[in-house]
């Protein structure tokens, strides 16, 4: 298990490296100057003002250079200062973010999951019959509308239409209580997890088909068990690795993944943020938001992979 | 059957969810903040008439607008309202972020102008009783009102706005207007005068005082001691003051119950109790939450939005629509520098084969925006008949003349054989309105046969930043035909000093200025006449003499065409209909304000109707 864990930490550092390396180059190869962005328009035109900010944003050393720098301070958990929004600590923004994108997210996996788990175990136990056509062509449709597609129609029809929930922004648990705060969470959750849903329930269905055919499941019907008990007792479970691992990883993609809907509703979390900090080239705002995310989703991987062992006896004793 | 129930069940659970978190407690949740306050007068008469659209709304001629109710003895006090912004503003500094209009909208909650924009296009005082200059423009001196306080109870004297100069000239909002404003000096020579010194003559200076970063009144002390614990308590003299800011969700303003301003009936402003801005960047999305009540108002620049929500209103949605349209333009710039634009016959042959009625179109702007001919709508005091009918109108077959012409050259400055197309690349940032008004132009540029169009799309900052250029480049940029907004509702003076003083170095040496360059002159054209009339602009107070010489600019720019137009831009603010008051805006001395150019609202001057 000791090597096991040296090894996923081994991956988690090269693959953070990777990630700081590419994106801080990436967002220092693009054109727009950040000391523009922080100028505006309307106040550049004294060259020496504006050489003046690059100095100041340290942009006028080398790429490497500014890189060792800010990875230097990175792994002291130092990860710069906004340049639009001066003053605000990139930690701080991630801190105050995260937990709006996090209730997106879990919330989002946790609608998923209650509709994808029983439409899977429906579609596979009524496999070719008309139970699963339905559940499947459903599957496909959630699979092939985009989710702001989705957004938008939640808003037109239950803000809009219905006037039961808002059309926008965020109600913070801390500030106006959890009724209010989930008012505003469950259109943009919703609309995140159209897509989740039908993934989970297309792969919880192909796992428990391939499940019901062991000769356990004959096994078991043989003894004259009931339908229910035999599908979530004994062939869920063994079909819910691979379910285990997509959410695991659509997670972690999520809490980077969630831009769209998050500008769709205003919602202040990382996505919207992130959003923001490209469009005004706020370079450290974008390298603290995409390395925290990377973080995010490679400790979840790991996470996944170690509870294998928890779910499926063969893996821990193996 | 068994997983039938459960279906059944989740199904059940799911709806359940959703129809609890709709109709769970009602916390308050800003989510339906229409209140008004029940102990205030709340009769209404729904037959009058708005005079925000009547008095200074300024709307396409074939525009439709809809009366409002606005009864002046009905003005009820108390209740809230949220607006939504299309974007947040990058901070509460006004001598260090850079303000737009969803900017404007929260600031102008909290700060003060100095000076004030009226209807008829001048200026007047606000905070500032009187101003007055010397004979040459360059020493101005403005009085102060007594007994305005800011929001921390302390007394706004001369001394404040004298020491507000230093935190200008250090901020980065603020260094590059106090340059642009050649100002160079504040002192406090009285209680309440101030007295400003300015490097040259300036005629137009006051109008620097109607916006931030100069315009604005901040607490100077607090600012410099801590320039960003201001950001986290801003303190003005305005209508309201702060009271919570949640960056990209809700900024919250509570009434000043000091404020100094009355309305016309010696009331006390502001009517509202509490404002909030959210911003909403997605359109549809800032449209929607202000159909359904989430918020009460919605600011919003776009054109396809205003269509969209004359829409909804003549589908019977219960909004109303605060219409202006500004000398604020759309269009683009080709890079005279760069060849083949450098040639006038390319620019013109370009600029005529471009139907300004197809681009509008595609913008979404049919019957809400006018074509422009020049930087001034035609409800602008500037604007000019003359300089209509010179601009070069729509006309293929004479604009592929034109191009016909350099192509047929064999001297032509791309160095391409004679008879072979020009390459012309034509840029707009990723908008999809702006994108099918690029595809327009695209078309019928490539349909004469004489033009390689390579159309491509970069974000803001880079689409700005390739026009910019750097000083390696001397800021000509690598742009060619570029895609730009044009002109803005302030002084000429403001923006087209700047945008057509010398580009680089080279030019300026060349023009005999080597001390003037202008990385912001973005089309890099620069003509000795054009220059010298706007130097000379500044130089006078008297209209004619300044109408002159900006019909003169905009004549040869009409005959030089380093730049192109669609059209004017319209702006609106959707808001609730109970939402009066918010276009008629007076001065403190009854003149009407300029009403809401660029969907900047003052909300202060904002009450709600029953």
């Amino acid at each position: 298990m000791g090597r096991v864990l040296a090894a996923r930490l081994a991956r988690l550092v090269a693959t953070l490296f990777a990630v700081t390396l590419l994106s801080f180059l990436l967002t220092s190869l693009l054109p727009g100057d950040p000391a523009v962005a922080v100028l505006g328009q309307d106040n550049i035109q004294n060259p020496e003002l504006l050489a003046e900010v690059r100095e100041e944003l340290g942009l006028n050393d080398p790429i490497p250079v500014r890189y060792v720098k800010w990875l230097g301070d990175a792994v002291r958990f130092d990860l710069g200062e906004s340049y639009i929004n001066r003053g605000q600590e990139v930690s701080d923004t991630i801190k105050q973010r995260l937990p709006v994108t996090a209730q997106l997210a879990v919330m989002a996996i946790g609608i998923a999951l209650v509709l994808a788990v029983p439409l899977g175990v429906i579609g596979a136990y009524k496999e070719g019959k008309w139970q699963d056509s339905t559940t499947s062509a459903a599957a496909q449709v959630a699979l092939s509308v985009p989710n702001f597609i989705t957004g938008i129609f939640l808003i037109w029809l239950f803000a809009v239409k219905l006037d039961l929930l808002p059309a926008s922004n965020w109600n913070r648990i801390s500030d106006k209580g959890l009724s209010a705060n989930l008012k505003t969470a469950i259109l943009p959750a919703t609309a995140l997890a159209t897509t989740q849903m039908a993934i989970f329930s297309r792969l919880v269905r192909a796992d428990m088909i391939a499940t019901l055919k062991e000769n356990y499941i004959l096994s078991a019907r043989a003894k004259g068990l009931g339908d229910r008990y035999i599908l979530m007792r004994h062939a869920l479970r063994p079909s819910s690795l691979s379910l285990m691992t997509i959410v695991g990883i659509n997670f972690g993609a999520l809490l980077g993944g969630t831009v769209v809907i998050e500008t769709l509703f205003a919602v202040p979390g990382l996505g919207f943020r992130l959003i923001n900090a490209i469009n005004q080239r706020d370079i450290l705002v974008i390298q603290g938001i995409t390395v925290f995310v990377a973080v995010v989703y490679v400790v979840i991987n790991t996470v996944v992979d170690l509870l294998y062992a928890v779910v499926d006896p063969r893996i821990r004793r193996g | 059957m068994k997983l039938r129930s459960l279906y059944k069940l989740l199904a059940l659970l799911l709806v359940f969810g959703m129809f609890a978190a709709a109709c769970g407690s009602d916390d308050d949740d800003g989510s339906d903040s229409t209140v008004v306050d029940d102990t205030t007068d709340d009769t209404t008469d729904d037959t009058t008439e708005d005079d925000g659209v009547a008095d200074a709304g300024d709307v396409a001629e074939d525009a439709e607008t809809t009366e409002v109710v606005e009864d002046e003895s009905t003005r009820n006090f108390g209740g809230e309202i949220a607006v939504g912004l299309e974007a947040e503003t990058t901070g509460m500094r006004p001598w260090e972020e850079t303000c737009s209009s969803p900017c404007y909208n929260m600031w102008d909650a909290m700060y003060d102008r100095l000076m004030e924009p009226t209807a008829d296009g001048n200026v007047g005082g606000n905070v500032y009783e009187s101003i007055s200059s010397n004979e040459d423009f360059t020493v101005w001196v403005a009085v102060l009102r007594d007994g305005i306080t800011f929001h921390n109870g302390k007394v706004l004297d001369a001394q404040n706005i004298a020491d507000m100069f230093p935190v200008q000239q250090a901020g980065a909002a603020g260094a590059g207007h106090v340059s642009a404003s050649n100002l160079i000096d504040v002192q406090a020579t009285g209680a309440l005068e101030v007295t400003y010194t300015l490097s040259q003559s300036n005629s137009a200076f006051p109008s620097f005082l109607t916006r931030a970063p100069i315009g604005m009144v901040f607490d100077a002390e607090l600012a410099a001691a801590d320039p960003d614990g201001y950001n986290e308590n801003p303190v003005g003299t305005g209508a309201f003051q702060f009271e919570s800011r949640d960056i990209d969700n809700e900024t919250v303003f509570v009434k000043y119950d000091g404020y100094w301003r009355m309305d016309a009936e010696g009331n006390q402003l502001p009517y509202l109790d509490k404002v909030s801005f959210r911003p909403i960047p997605d359109e549809g999305t800032r449209l929607d939450a202000t159909l359904s009540g989430t918020t009460q108002a919605a600011q919003t620049l776009r054109q396809g939005t205003i269509r969209d929500a004359r829409a909804e209103r003549d589908d019977g949605a219960d909004i109303f629509l605060f219409e202006f349209q500004g000398s604020n333009t759309g269009g683009g710039m080709y890079n005279v520098l760069v060849p083949p634009f450098d040639d006038v016959r390319v620019r013109r042959g370009l600029t005529m084969m471009n139907s300004q009625d197809n681009v509008i179109e595609a913008l979404g702007g049919t019957g809400i925006s006018l074509p422009a001919t020049q930087w001034f709508s035609p409800d602008s005091p500037w604007y000019s008949e003359t300089v209509a009918a010179a601009w070069p109108q729509f006309d293929f077959d004479a604009g592929k003349a034109s191009l016909q012409e350099y192509v047929d050259d064999p001297e032509r400055s791309d160095g391409k054989a004679a008879g072979e197309p020009i390459d012309a690349e034509l840029s707009c940032p990723p908008d999809p309105t702006l994108i099918a008004a690029m595809q327009v132009i695209e078309q019928t540029w490539t349909a004469s046969g004489l033009v390689n169009v390579n159309l491509t799309n970069f974000d803001q900052q880079t689409h700005i930043g390739y026009a910019l250029g750097s000083p390696d480049d001397g800021f000509v940029g690598s742009h060619g035909a570029h895609c730009w907004r044009w002109s803005d509702d302030d002084d000429p003076s403001t923006n087209l000093n700047s945008e057509f003083a010398p580009p680089t170095a080279a030019v300026a040496e060349a023009a005999g200025i080597p001390d003037i360059v202008s990385p912001i002159n973005f089309s890099n054209y620069f003509s000795g006449t054009i220059f010298q009339a706007l130097v000379a602009a500044t130089q006078t107070d008297v209209f004619d003499e300044r109408y002159a010489l900006y019909e003169g600019v905009m004549l040869e720019l009409a005959d030089q065409v380093p730049i192109w137009y669609s059209g004017h831009t319209a702006t609106a603010i959707i808001v609730d209909p109970a939402i009066q008051g918010l276009a008629s805006w007076v001065l403190p001395d009854g003149t009407l304000g300029a009403g809401l150019p660029n969907a900047e609202g003052r909300w202060a001057n904002a009450w709600l109707a029953s």
